[in-house]
């Protein structure tokens, strides 16, 4: 029998009224996430990736769809079970200077999470003073303010706080999109780090396919609130199926010059996700698009074991 | 075309030791100082920069926030905010004349129609009150003193040129009414209006997504053979410069650390700095070890910076004379040089 997965995700939506207009950001998602691994969810701006994250840690309210938590239902819970299960999830955002208050120390900032938790004074003191030096900072910063930090050492005490009440899952929304090229790799490589040292399971969300390709165990692309293909990341970045990850991976700029780029499999930019195109929502940036696909909407496929994509003619694409 | 790019800019990119300006180059930057004063105190944003661009030559200048590269481009552009910073040294010559002690009416007529310049964020440079059209019209009439018809047709000619889609009616748009690429095309139409020599462009990709960025490189491109105009690139994506440049400089802590051809920065990196950005990096090819090969520490504070080689600090080959003196930028190969007192260790590696 397969484990139970941490996380499973069913015909998750969620949608919002702006000014009139209904905009489909997260448009009835399913996948699972195992535990120990990184899913990474790719894709470009709109395509809502950062709105699935919330989802995932009930940080947003999703319209439809379940949310099952280490084999329990939590879409519907109330508040009081919810405590219970937001020690087990955190979050870790891509900007972490604008989501402190700077007022608080250090200190305070890691021992928030605690004290909500209801965590005496002297056990948050101890923590903090061992999650410090977990994510290389020194244990004298507690008393010191966020402003006097760089990005690096902001995004570190962003996960210092989010590790602080053991959580077993993290969503990472573009951790390292925001620093600095030659920090960057601190930080993932701490990330990795850590999930080796405490078995941490990952939904990594970034449109950075170099990162996604170091840190990830499985990729999802999503696509104006869909999720477009999810493999493993060695079939993905092998063997992309959809014409939508073929043209994000041949977009990335090489590292070698004189290399003559790849025909971009897209045209255009994103649609907008409150002007969703018919049949398949790619099809208006497809350079394979036939009348089928202004029709039909494609379902997503299982084209090889573990590998799905939502393309009508995967099969038949020109390598 | 080609060929004259291939055998002569490589001899524009040499270490310049003698402070003497290349008068076959279109820009010609010598011992250029930015000094910048705040309620912190006082600090050289950049020192002692200098490097030529040649006619038709795109550059590209890599480097981190703090490293002096955008604070270069405002130098070239005289876009410094006056309040706050100044040039305190060197020469800028643009074409044969020195751009430093030029007065503003004169700088006019060079800034938006010389030396053209796309940013970042294209929806903080167009204004948001006014149509795309008149946008483009006014800059035309203003350098080019066209008449009204005529600016008008220009403008839908140059929106063809950066093939922005139906160019007519984008002309009564309002740039919240484009997306984030269509306003980027909208900024090069602008920039380009009065067909410069020299385009600056700051990171011009980076706030799109990479299937746009994609779109927006291969359309400068075309547009720099086209027109024949120099490029300078500043980004801090090693690929967008792999992608784009024929010659690369690597700016750290305000100084120009390495400088080569784009093939053979790529190839034979000699600096400690330039090899930490590459090998950190992770490949999109090929697997990478399971740690990366990170530089540690951070890019140092401008109020606080080391003595000797700024990179020092995070350098693993730093020595006693890395910590008294900065290295001078010497010529290390053919059109190569670097700011290293360990250079010579390092080639041999």
């Amino acid at each position: 029998m397969e484990p139970t997965p941490l996380l499973r995700i069913r015909d998750l939506t969620r949608h919002f009224a702006v000014g009139g207009r209904v905009v489909k950001a997260v448009d009835g998602i399913s996948f699972d996430v195992q535990r120990g691994e990184t899913l990474a969810l790719v894709g470009e701006s709109g395509c809502g990736k950062t709105t699935t994250g919330r989802l995932l840690v009930r940080l947003a309210e999703p319209d439809g769809g379940s949310i099952a938590f280490d084999g329990t239902e939590i879409t519907a819970a109330k508040a009081d079970t919810l405590r219970a299960y937001r020690r087990r999830m955190q979050l870790i955002f891509q900007d972490p200077g604008s989501s402190f208050n700077p007022r608080m120390t250090v200190g305070a900032l890691v021992s928030e999470p605690m004290h909500l938790a209801g965590l005496k004074r002297a056990e948050q003191t101890a923590r903090v003073a061992e999650l410090l030096p977990l994510v290389g900072l020194s244990a004298d910063y507690a008393a010191r303010y966020p402003h006097e930090f760089s990005g690096g050492q902001r995004q570190r005490i962003g996960i210092a706080r989010a590790l602080a009440l053991r959580p077993e899952f993290i969503v990472c929304d573009e951790p390292v999109s925001a620093l600095d090229v030659s920090v960057q790799a601190q930080v993932v490589n701490l990330l990795t780090g850590l999930q080796q040292q405490f078995g941490l399971t990952y939904l990594f969300i970034s449109h950075d396919l170099r990162v996604v390709r170091h840190v990830a165990t499985r990729v999802a692309v999503m696509y104006l609130g869909r999720i477009v293909e999810l493999a493993s990341k060695q079939d993905l970045y092998r063997r992309p199926r959809h014409p939508y990850t073929r043209a994000l991976l041949s977009a990335v700029p090489s590292h070698r010059p004189g290399m003559t780029r790849k025909r971009l499999d897209a045209i255009g930019e994103i649609a907008s996700a409150d002007a969703v195109p018919s049949g398949c929502r790619f099809h208006t940036r497809c350079v394979h698009a036939q009348h089928r696909c202004r029709e039909e909407d494609p379902a997503l496929r299982e084209l090889a074991p573990g590998h799905v994509a939502a393309c009508h003619f995967a099969e038949s694409l020109p390598s | 075309m080609a060929d004259d790019i291939a055998t002569s800019h490589p001899s524009r990119v040499v270490a310049l030791a003698e402070a003497a300006t290349d008068a076959r180059a279109l820009l010609s930057v010598r011992d250029l100082t930015v000094e910048f004063q705040t309620g912190q105190g006082r600090f050289e944003a950049v020192h002692r920069v200098g490097f030529d661009v040649a006619k038709g030559q795109v550059l590209g200048v890599v480097g981190e926030s703090g490293s002096g590269k955008s604070v270069t481009a405002l130098a070239l552009m005289r876009l410094l905010p006056d309040h706050a910073a100044r040039i305190s040294g060197g020469r800028i010559v643009f074409d044969g004349s020195d751009i430093v002690p030029m007065r503003e009416a004169e700088m006019c007529r060079i800034r938006g129609r010389r030396i053209g310049m796309i940013f970042q964020d294209p929806t903080t440079s167009l204004n948001p009150i006014f149509t795309i059209g008149h946008q483009l019209r006014e800059g035309l009439r203003v350098h080019l003193g066209l008449g009204r018809a005529a600016a008008n047709r220009r403008a839908e000619e140059l929106l063809n040129l950066v093939r922005l889609p139906s160019a007519r009616a984008a002309l009564d748009k309002y740039p919240h009414e484009l997306s984030g690429g269509m306003r980027q095309r909208v900024m090069i139409a602008m920039a380009l209006a009065c067909e410069p020599q020299l385009l600056i462009a700051d990171e011009p990709t980076t706030a799109l997504d990479v299937t746009t960025q994609a779109q927006i490189l291969e359309l400068l491109r075309d547009l720099q053979q086209q027109m024949g105009m120099a490029i300078m690139l500043i980004t801090h994506d090693l690929g967008v410069v792999a992608e784009f440049a024929d010659a690369v400089q690597v700016m750290y802590a305000g100084r120009i650390v390495e400088r080569a051809p784009v093939s053979r920065l790529f190839a034979n990196p000699a600096h400690p700095y330039t090899q930490g950005l590459l090998y950190s990096m992770p490949a999109l090819e090929e697997e990478d070890p399971p740690v990366l090969p990170a530089i540690p520490g951070m890019v140092a504070s401008p109020f606080a910076m080391p003595m000797g080689c700024p990179f020092h600090p995070r350098c693993a080959l730093a020595s006693d004379v890395c910590r008294a003196a900065v290295p001078p930028l010497n010529p290390i190969a053919h059109a190569h040089s670097a700011a290293c007192w360990h250079v010579d260790a390092m080639m041999a590696a």
